[in-house]
């Protein structure tokens, strides 16, 4: 054991380092550890050898693979049940729309300009396709639109633009057999039974320091995953699926969803982040950086015609519309999840992964640098006075998700 | 016209000094405070950290707020507490204008290279923006 116990250490050691990193910078922890991970396999490949790492490591992949599970499922129970039911055939529309245009645009890129095989391609199309819901509810906290219609539709969109990823990513490199019923039968009757019972169960028997609520949960997430990857689809996919159907019960619990992010963060996902940036091929970058911009344009040019047109659709002032579209960049969790997908798959190589994991970098750093590169208060950009103060008022007065709560006086 | 003050606070020694100037200030003018602290998202931002990073921002400083609320009470002023999101300088400017505050107090503080080129001197970018009086202390 002492072999697994110095390498666990010296995983937790570089996830120390990145959050330190993190928070030094105020950069996203997943930011720093997939750059840490990068590093820490270059210089230690260079010093010791490539194998150092452990990477291949069937402890090291189950705990990898576990953080990419529980992130999943903690993602989509941030949905909002309540909007989306009212708001579904909006954000549909625009989540749609933001999905399929980069998706469609990125894939015919790599096919046509950087000529990857087609399975290459439709990955790179999944991988540059996805919106990161975190940049855009950020931005509808700071413009104080998270309480407007326009706010709550566009929030409800990304949730739909993440399951379109993670859909395409569960369906289009699986093999449709008997198998793929199977899995698509037993998900239809667990998402449609978890809500009514999980509750339930819960009420029962939870609250109480053995944590059955985390090993109920768990033991979903693992089930389906098994059927997931034993029909040869992803198991991120009942993961997100499972988050969006107990996000009215579960997703409302705070304190249990505190827990889960305790063991998440401190444990679960800095083996995958580092690990996704291990796989990361720098001389690979340095020696084709064409490839990576190519891959970085399309996927900004790509989301700007998706999402810009339909934004408009909704009648959102020009101002708040270029300002979302900007910021409609890719998500780290299900861009880095894509491309880590695709490599374990043999669906990409490692030099492909390279240049995908750099461009999801880059473009949901880039915005941020350019924003504040040419800073400029983002209520001056032409926003409407009236509806931002009625829109302030209504988050003082209406409880729920986090960032509403924020906006409220302390006093 | 020293009616309504705005203190830029966020939990560092020049905040305090500026929370300090501002309640004195405060006493003299008769003025009402507000005391804005901004939870700022990490960049970029990313699914469930976000989150979970603007709750425990919030804990953190209604933690923060408490001690204050006490020396406003004991000095007598009226004193309302905030916890916002997004960028520093951003917010404090808007909330300057919405609360229609005379003077904006803002701590000044060091920060790395990379810091400021990231998310830029909250301090400078509040003197470029304000529409009003703002002071920096020091």
């Amino acid at each position: 054991m002492t072999e697994t116990w110095a390498l666990a250490a010296l995983w937790l050691g570089l996830a120390l380092l990145a959050t330190l990193l993190s928070i030094w910078l105020r950069v996203a922890t997943a930011l720093s550890e997939i750059v840490v991970g990068t590093i820490a396999q270059l210089v230690i490949g260079a010093l010791v050898g490539g194998a150092m790492l452990g990477t291949g490591e069937s402890w090291v992949r189950f705990l990898s693979g576990t953080g990419a599970i529980v992130l999943t499922f903690l993602a989509g129970a941030e949905l909002d049940p309540a909007v989306f039911r009212t708001k579904w055939k909006e954000a549909a529309a625009v989540g749609l729309a933001s999905f399929a245009v980069p998706f469609l645009v990125c894939a015919a890129v790599a096919r046509f300009v950087l000529h990857w095989s087609v399975p290459s391609s439709w990955l790179a199309g999944v991988a540059l396709s996805t919106t990161s819901v975190a940049v855009v509810y950020a931005v509808m906290l700071e413009f104080g639109f998270n309480a407007t219609e326009y706010g709550k539709t566009l929030l409800a969109a990304c949730f739909i633009t993440d399951l379109g990823t993670v859909l395409a990513l569960g369906i289009i490199f699986a093999p449709f057999t008997t198998k793929t019923l199977v899995f698509a039968g037993a998900g239809v009757l667990v998402f449609a039974v978890l809500p009514w019972l999980t509750p339930r169960f819960f009420r029962r028997y939870g609250n109480r320091p053995s944590e059955l609520e985390a090993k109920y949960l768990l033991l979903c997430l693992f089930g389906m995953g098994a059927l997931a990857t034993w029909a040869e689809s992803e198991a991120v996919l009942p993961a997100y699926l499972i988050g969006m159907v107990l996000a009215g019960t579960v997703g409302k619990d705070h304190h249990l969803i505190r827990r889960l992010r305790t063991l998440t963060f401190g444990l679960l996902t800095p083996f995958y982040f580092i690990r996704a940036g291990s796989f990361v091929s720098v001389p690979a970058l340095i020696a084709a950086p064409m490839t990576f911009l190519v891959l970085l344009v399309a996927k900004v040019t790509a989301k700007f015609a998706g999402v810009y047109p339909a934004t408009k659709l909704y009648k959102s002032p020009p101002t708040e519309a270029m300002y979302t579209t900007l910021l409609m960049s890719t998500g780290l969790t299900f861009g880095s999840i894509s491309a880590l997908f695709g490599l374990s798959h043999g669906i990409i190589d490692q030099a492909q992964y390279s240049y995908l994991v750099a461009a999801v970098i880059a473009s949901a750093v880039l915005p941020t640098l350019v924003a504040n590169a040419f800073f400029l208060p983002r209520h001056l950009l032409g926003a409407s006075g009236e509806r931002r103060a009625a829109s302030y008022t209504s988050q003082q007065e209406t409880p729920g998700r986090v960032g509403e709560t924020v906006k409220g006086e302390s006093q | 016209m020293n009616k309504k003050l705005l203190i830029a606070y966020d939990g560092s020694g020049p905040s305090e000094k500026a929370f300090a100037v501002a309640l004195d200030l405060a006493v003299k003018c008769r003025a009402e405070l507000l005391v804005l602290a901004v939870a700022r998202p990490p960049e970029p931002a990313d699914d469930v950290e976000t989150e979970a990073i603007l709750e425990s921002a919030r804990e953190h400083y209604e933690g923060l707020f408490a001690p204050l609320r006490e020396l406003a009470a004991a000095a007598g002023i009226s004193a309302v507490f905030k916890v916002v999101v997004g960028h520093p300088a951003d917010q404090i400017v808007r909330h300057a204008e919405e609360f229609g505050a005379d003077q904006i107090i803002v701590g000044h503080r060091g920060k790395t290279l990379f810091q400021k080129w990231l998310v830029g001197s909250v301090a400078k970018r509040v003197l470029s923006y304000a529409t009003c009086t703002v002071t920096v202390v020091r």
